[in-house]
C-alpha cells in the first residue's frame, strides 16, 4: 500500500467511528430502557450498573420477563394503551378530513382572502399551547364533552395547521388540466375533489397522518390536564409519567422502564417502514421556506 | 359559455369558503376564543374548577409576576471598631441578609440573587421569585440547547451527506429519538440520571475518572438545568440534523466540483459554499426550535417537578395544584407575548437577511 492509500483507508475508518458513534449516542438510551427491563428489582439495585441483566452472584447472563408480565397485568396501563390508540386515531382522521377540505380550497380554488387565511393557518403552527391551557379547558368544560373527546378536539389545534400546510403545497402541485378536463367532461368542482383530486394525494395524506397520529400519541401537556379529574381516560404518556408500583414509596423503574419499551416499540417500527415518508413530511415546511 | 365561466368562479368562491369553514370554526373555538378568554382572566383572580365568583383585580396578577426591585446590601459593621465585618476565612467582606433592605409592603419581596456593580453589592429582589426563576431557567434552556443542536445537528447532517453503507439505517434511527414520546424519554434519561451508581450517567463518568460516581444530577441546583438541556439535545438533534440534511441534499453537487478544480479545501468549501447555502434553512429550523424549546414542558414537569420549573410548568401547576386561574392565566399572557416577541424577532432577522441577497 502507497501512502495515499494508507491515508484513505485511515480517513473511511475515521468516517466509520463517527457514524458509529452518532449511532451509540442515538440509540443508547433506548438500549439502556430495554436492558433495564430485563433486570429484577435486586439486578437494578446492583452497582455499578451493568451493561446487561448479570446475576448478582456469580455475574451470569441472566434477564427475566417479570416486569413485562408486571405491566401487562396493569390495568391503568392496558387501559392506557386504549385511550391513545382511540385518541390518536380519531385526531388524525379528523384532521386528515377536516385539513384536506381546507388545503385543497387554498390549493386549488380561486376566491378572495386566500393568501390571508393561508397565513392565519401558518400563524397557527407556531402558536404556544401552554398559553391558551387554561383557556381551553374552560371551553373543554362548557361544550360539557369528557377528556377523550375534549382531548381530541384539542388536539386539532397542533395537528391541523400543519395537515393544511402540507396538504395545500401538495395540492397546489397538481396538474390543474386534471381538474379543467373534469370540468368539461361536466363534473363539479366538489365531485372532482374525491374522484380525482383525493386518490391521488393519498401519499401525501398517509405523511401528514403519521405525523398527526405521533404527535398525539404522544402528547403530554393537555392529556395530562384534561385527565386530571378523570384518570380513567389517561393516555399512555400520562400513564408512564404517573407509574407508581404497588409499593406506593417505591418507584419500580423496571416496570416503568418496560412499559417504555413496549410504547416505543410500535412507533420504532412505524419509523423503519415509513422513514422516507416521515422525513419528507417533517422537512416539507422548513425547506422550501 | 362566459357565463358558464361566471358561474363557476362563483360555485368556486362559495365552495371554497364552505371547506374553509370546519377548519375556521375548530381555530376560533380552540385558539382564539381560549386566548381571549386567558386574556381577560388574567385581571381575575379566577379560581380554577370553584364555582366562586371572580373579582376583576386590575393588573394584580401581573404585578405580582413581574415586581423586581434593586437593592444595595450594606456591609455588616462591627459594633465596637464601626468597620465592616470580614470574613476570616475568605477575607471577604460580610454583607447584611437581603431580607433587611428588601422592602416588604405592599407585597413581600424575596432575593433572587446577589451580584456586584461597581464595587457595591446588590441585591435583586421579586414577589415571585419561583416565576422570575422560571423565566430565567427557560430562557437558559432554549439559548443552550438550541445552540447546542444546531451544531451537533449540522454536524450530523454533514456525515449524513455522504455515501455510505448503512445509510438509510441510520436515518431511521435518527428517527427514533423523535419518536419516542417525550413523557417516555424523560422517564428513561431520568433513570439514567440516577444519583447513585445504579444510573449509568454516574458510572459512565467515574469510568473516565470524573465524579465519585454519586452525583445527585436531579436533585442538585448545580445540574438540573444541564440534565434538562441533555435530554432535550437528545431528542431534537436528530430532528434538527433531518432539516439540516434535506438542505444540504439542495444544493447541487456541481458547486462543490468547481471549488474542487479551484483547489478549495474542504473547510474553505464549507464555509464559502455550505454554510451560506445552507444559511435559509438553518434560520427555518432556529425559529421553529426556539418557539417549541421556549414552551418547555413535559421534560421539566416529569423529571424535576415542583424542584424547578419551566415557564409551562409553572403555569401547569399554578393552575392545578393551586387552583389559582386568574394568576396562571397572567403568566400564560406573559409567556405568549414573550413567544410572539420571539418569533417577530425572528421574522424581522430572517426578512432583512434575506433581502440583503
Amino acid at each position: 500500500m502507497n501512502k495515499k492509500q494508507i491515508s484513505k483507508v485511515l480517513n473511511s475508518g475515521a468516517f466509520y467511528l463517527l457514524v458509529v458513534l452518532i449511532f451509540i449516542y442515538l440509540a443508547f438510551p433506548f438500549y439502556w430502557a430495554i436492558n433495564s427491563s430485563l433486570k429484577s428489582e435486586a439486578q437494578l439495585q446492583m452497582t455499578p450498573a451493568t451493561l446487561v441483566p448479570e446475576h448478582p452472584v456469580d455475574n451470569s447472563f441472566s434477564p427475566t420477563l417479570q416486569n413485562y408480565k408486571a405491566v401487562f397485568r396493569n390495568k391503568k396501563f392496558a387501559r392506557g394503551l386504549l385511550n391513545s390508540a382511540v385518541v390518536a386515531i380519531s385526531t388524525t382522521t379528523l384532521a386528515l378530513l377536516i385539513g384536506s377540505f381546507a388545503a385543497f380550497a387554498l390549493g386549488k380554488l380561486r376566491f378572495r382572502g386566500k393568501s390571508a387565511s393561508l397565513y392565519l393557518i401558518l400563524a397557527m403552527t407556531m402558536f404556544p399551547q401552554v398559553a391558551v391551557l387554561t383557556g381551553l379547558y374552560a371551553v373543554i368544560r362548557t361544550l360539557g364533552v369528557s377528556a377523550i373527546p375534549g382531548m381530541i378536539l384539542s388536539y386539532m389545534l397542533f395537528t391541523l395547521p400543519f395537515t393544511v400546510w402540507v396538504m395545500t403545497a401538495f395540492f397546489r402541485s397538481l396538474p390543474i388540466s386534471l381538474l379543467q378536463s373534469a370540468q368539461v367532461d361536466g363534473a363539479t368542482p366538489f365531485q372532482s375533489f374525491y374522484l380525482i383530486l383525493l386518490p391521488l394525494t393519498a401519499p401525501a395524506l398517509v405523511t401528514t397522518g403519521l405525523l398527526a397520529f405521533i404527535a398525539a400519541w404522544n402528547e403530554y401537556l393537555f392529556a395530562l390536564t384534561f385527565t386530571s379529574i378523570e384518570p380513567t381516560a389517561r393516555t399512555v404518556p400520562v400513564v408512564i409519567a404517573l407509574f407508581t408500583g404497588e409499593i406506593a414509596h417505591q418507584e419500580p423503574f423496571g416496570e416503568i422502564m418496560a412499559a417504555a419499551v413496549i410504547v416505543t416499540i410500535p412507533l420504532i417500527l412505524l419509523v423503519f417502514v415509513f422513514q422516507k415518508k416521515i422525513v419528507a413530511g417533517l422537512t416539507a415546511g422548513a425547506v422550501k421556506g | 359559455m362566459i357565463r358558464r365561466e361566471a358561474e363557476i368562479v362563483k360555485y368556486e368562491a362559495r365552495l371554497a369558503y364552505t371547506l374553509l369553514i370546519p377548519s375556521f370554526v375548530i381555530l376560533v373555538v380552540l385558539a382564539f376564543y381560549p386566548l381571549a378568554s386567558v386574556f381577560v382572566n388574567s385581571f381575575t383572580n379566577k379560581i380554577f374548577a370553584s364555582a366562586t365568583k371572580a373579582d376583576y383585580v386590575g393588573f394584580k396578577n401581573y404585578g405580582k409576576l413581574l415586581s423586581l426591585t434593586v437593592k444595595e446590601l450594606p456591609p455588616v459593621i462591627d459594633e465596637g471598631s464601626g468597620q465592616p465585618v470580614v470574613d476570616q476565612e475568605s477575607g471577604k467582606i460580610i454583607f447584611e441578609r437581603p431580607i433587611k433592605v428588601l422592602p416588604r409592603e405592599p407585597r413581600r419581596y424575596k432575593e433572587v440573587l446577589q451580584f456586584d456593580f461597581f464595587g457595591k453589592r446588590l441585591v435583586l429582589g421579586a414577589t415571585d421569585r419561583a416565576f422570575i426563576y422560571a423565566a430565567f431557567d427557560t430562557i437558559t434552556f432554549t439559548v443552550v440547547s438550541v445552540i447546542i443542536e444546531v451544531i451537533l445537528g449540522l454536524g450530523i447532517a454533514i456525515v449524513l451527506n455522504s455515501r455510505f453503507k448503512g445509510r438509510g439505517l441510520m436515518r431511521a434511527v435518527m428517527l427514533i429519538p423523535w419518536a419516542i414520546p417525550t413523557a417516555v424519554s424523560s422517564r428513561m434519561w431520568a433513570w439514567m440520571f440516577a444519583s447513585t451508581r445504579v444510573g449509568f450517567i454516574n458510572v459512565f463518568l467515574q469510568m473516565l475518572g470524573l465524579g465519585n460516581g454519586q452525583v445527585a444530577f436531579i436533585t442538585s441546583d448545580a445540574y438540573q438545568l444541564w440534565v434538562m438541556v441533555a435530554i432535550d439535545v437528545w431528542k431534537t438533534t436528530p430532528f434538527m440534523a433531518l432539516l439540516l440534511l434535506a438542505g444540504l441534499q439542495l444544493i447541487p453537487q456541481e458547486m462543490y466540483e468547481a471549488g474542487r478544480v479551484d483547489g478549495a479545501s474542504k473547510l474553505r468549501q464549507f464555509r464559502s459554499l455550505t454554510l451560506p447555502l445552507l444559511k435559509p434553512t438553518i434560520a427555518i429550523a432556529l425559529v421553529f426550535r426556539t418557539l417549541d424549546a421556549l414552551r418547555v414542558f413535559d421534560v421539566f414537569q416529569i423529571v424535576l417537578a415542583q424542584k424547578r420549573y419551566s415557564l409551562a410548568s409553572f403555569i401547569y401547576y399554578q393552575l392545578i395544584d393551586n387552583q389559582a386561574m386568574g394568576y396562571s392565566s397572567a403568566a400564560s399572557v406573559i409567556v405568549f407575548i414573550l413567544i410572539f416577541l420571539f418569533a417577530l424577532l425572528y421574522i424581522k432577522a430572517i426578512g432583512g437577511a434575506n433581502s440583503n441577497e
